[in-house]
């Protein structure tokens, strides 16, 4: 029953501490330390088996209840003669580029769900969030439309509905986090006809790319696109071609400037008055020794 | 609980298939080295390397032993977009006949048996082992190239048909017609013409049956990973037409200098078939012209190497284990206990000498023995 009490206690705390900075504790958290998990989860894009069936397209929409033709539609290959971008009606698209050899590439393009995401750190409200199995989720509550993130994000993946004037919406691959974390795996990796893209452990995948690449050296470059890029990146691709000529960015190993900065940047936006501060950080303090009773009294 | 019937679905595979292998380890003549990665492999620890390829040996089956239809249903549970598809297994085996047999797409292909798909490709999506790819991504992949090369398309519905089409054809009918289905027998030519560009040597006349029956060349060393559109591409002539010099050559040059003795092939007319004794100087029509090369000239396509000597094939000969009837003189009592090379003096036994002891007699004047028909 006393348990029962601080708890409640907290709740009403966490909601001041909400009211006050607009960012929740579990923000202040998830933020002060990029959880970068072992396990954590990635996929593995080969360019070089994808047929540009676009069934990840539809697939994609219809997991996020997003507008779309019915599925036999995405077998129209004239789509291709446009390079597409993901936007606020499609989170991921496929692009076709012209080949010497017999059939096109095909690139699925999406969140790469970095590992030391821009988007995150750019963001001065806290509304996005690395998940630790990967994930790059945001708070559409706490959006607030500035788009720093999307001027941030080295591959300008988040985009827009602009739609509501007042309410302005992040839209972006969530990698299907309402799935992955029912044990599920996304949407586009289910219905992918030829598993041109493979749900593993991030590293799982790397060793099985390694491996591609010396069994068929004349099939893929020597190159996994992502493994290293900006720090890493949860979707990797491994193509026949060179990747600057697939439209990807050239980047460095280095994460995106400004990576760690975020919590000042959060707290300092919203001149929060440093008592405010003190009081919110104490109630964190809080939380963590109420919790970590709770949880011994569990197990007792 | 659960751990323990996970342990054991894992490393039941592992038994299933060291028994199955097992009978024939003996009657292969196999290298450890070819599927085990440890040198003692042991039946705990079979230390089976991961799917090796072309490496492997590989068995094959007659078309017909295969299974003529298969519903594929499996995926049924995990989408709901498409019904089974219908696959004409049987057809697929005749088609792929020339270009490899099953190992065209049983690409894993062990002594014993054929190996089928979903025996190493998982049937969940959701998985630990992602050097491979799933069943369904696995079944894909093994199609779609062919199909895409055959017809330039990769439009679901050629294969699958909506769940909810108004349209669709019941799955039995289908089933049955496919049944029906086989591919025409593939006669091997036996000579076939190609007109050629080129100024001097216009026609290369290919004897084809020669290279397949008197050479033992086998389908797949020419026809190597060639899918049906070989014949049935959509653009047979825009696929032909857009080779290089070197592609169009290729197959040639796997045997023949092609770079340079041009004039070997290229010819103004029809360039006779091969001749034995013209290439040789060994006439192989008395007694050797029904054998396959391979017989005498062991290593395969590369037919050099013999001294024009009997030994070369047949050891030494003596009185004692050559039937000399078959050359159509039976000995008589005199000659039969002679040696060989008493009269014989040629590596090759050809015309004999009579000399060495009848001053006044020789061959074919008179015979050693009598005449008889020949065997
Ligand atoms: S579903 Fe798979 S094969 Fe089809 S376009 Fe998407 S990634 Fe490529
Ligand atoms: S790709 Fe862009 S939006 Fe996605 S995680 Fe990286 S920085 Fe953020
Ligand atoms: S992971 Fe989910 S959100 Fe991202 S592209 Fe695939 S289906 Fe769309």
């Amino acid at each position: 029953m006393a348990a029962q009490t601080r708890r409640d206690f907290f709740k009403t705390s966490a909601l001041l501490g909400t009211a006050i900075s607009g960012i929740s504790n579990k923000q202040i958290k998830a933020q002060s330390k990029n959880i970068l998990s072992e396990n954590r989860m990635g996929v593995l894009v080969d360019t070089t088996a994808c047929i540009g069936c676009r069934k990840c397209e539809w697939a994609c929409k219809t997991a996020h209840n997003l507008p779309t033709l019915p599925v036999e539609e995405y077998d129209d290959r004239t789509v291709f003669k446009k390079m597409r971008r993901p936007d606020d009606k499609a989170l991921t698209v496929v692009n076709e580029y012209q080949n010497s050899t017999k059939f096109p590439i095909n690139v699925k393009v999406q969140c790469m769900h970095c590992d030391q995401p821009a988007c995150v750190s750019a963001c001065i409200v806290g509304a996005f969030t690395k998940k630790e199995n990967s994930s790059v989720i945001w708070d559409t509550n706490k959006c607030i439309g500035c788009r720093y993130c999307m001027v941030a994000c080295p591959f300008q993946i988040p985009a827009f509905e602009y739609e509501e004037a007042l309410k302005p919406d992040i839209k972006k691959c969530d990698f299907c986090f309402d799935l992955t974390k029912k044990g599920k795996i996304p949407a586009c990796v289910e219905i992918c006809p030829v598993e041109a893209i493979t749900y593993g452990r991030r590293e799982d995948l790397i060793k099985a790319a390694r491996e591609k690449i010396k069994n068929y050296p004349t099939r893929y470059v020597n190159h996994i696109y992502g493994e290293y890029e900006v720090g890493g990146t949860s979707w990797m691709y491994i193509s026949s071609k060179d990747f600057l000529q697939l439209a990807f960015p050239k980047l460095g190993r280095d994460p995106a400037p400004g990576v760690s900065e975020a919590i000042q940047h959060g707290i300092f936006a919203y001149f929060v008055p440093p008592i405010a501060l003190y009081a919110l950080l104490g109630g964190v303090m809080w939380l963590n020794k109420n919790r970590k009773k709770t949880e011994s009294e569990t197990e007792i | 609980m659960r751990s323990k019937i996970f342990f054991l679905l894992i490393i039941m595979p592992f038994f299933c298939f060291a028994q199955k292998i097992k009978e024939n380890h003996s009657t292969q003549i196999l290298k450890c080295s070819t599927c085990h990665s440890c040198d003692v492999p042991t039946k705990e620890n079979p230390c089976i390397k991961p799917c090796p390829r072309e490496k492997i040996i590989s068995i094959d089956q007659l078309p017909e032993e295969g299974p003529n239809v298969l519903t594929i249903d499996k995926f049924k549970k995990q989408t709901d977009v498409y019904e089974p598809v219908i696959f004409s297994h049987r057809l697929h085996a005749e088609m792929s006949g020339m270009g490899g047999g099953c190992k065209m797409c049983h690409h894993y292909n062990p002594p014993g048996r054929v190996i089928g798909c979903s025996d190493c490709h998982e049937l969940t999506r959701k998985r630990e082992d992602v050097s491979k790819p799933d069943l369904k991504g696995a079944y894909h992949r093994q199609c779609i190239d062919c199909h895409r090369l055959w017809s330039g398309k990769v439009e679901c519905l050629n294969c699958h048909q909506l769940k909810n089409s108004k349209t669709k054809t019941d799955i039995s009918t289908i089933v049955k017609k496919n049944g029906k289905r086989i591919h025409p027998q593939i006669i091997t030519p036996a000579i076939v013409k190609f007109d050629t560009p080129k100024a001097a040597g216009k026609l290369v006349t290919f004897y084809h049956l020669e290279h397949t029956d008197l050479f033992s060349i086998d389908c797949s060393k020419c026809h190597k990973n060639e899918s049906c559109s070989k014949c049935h591409a959509k653009d047979l002539v825009t696929l032909k037409a857009g080779k290089t010099l070197e592609q169009k050559h290729l197959i040639c040059s796997n045997c023949h200098n092609t770079k340079q003795a041009c004039s070997y092939c290229h010819l103004n007319t029809v360039k006779p078939g091969f001749n034995h004794k013209e290439r040789t100087g060994f006439d192989i029509d008395k007694y050797h012209g029904k054998l396959k090369c391979v017989r005498c000239h062991t290593t395969k396509e590369k037919f050099t190497g013999l001294r024009g000597d009997c030994s070369s094939c047949h050891g030494i000969w003596t009185h004692e284990n050559f039937r000399h009837k078959i050359t159509g003189i039976a000995l008589d009592e005199n000659h039969s206990s002679l040696e060989c090379t008493d009269c014989h003096q040629e590596k090759n036994y050809a015309n004999p000498t009579c000399s060495n002891c009848h001053e006044d007699k020789s061959f074919p004047k008179f015979f050693p023995g009598n005449f008889i028909k020949k065997r």
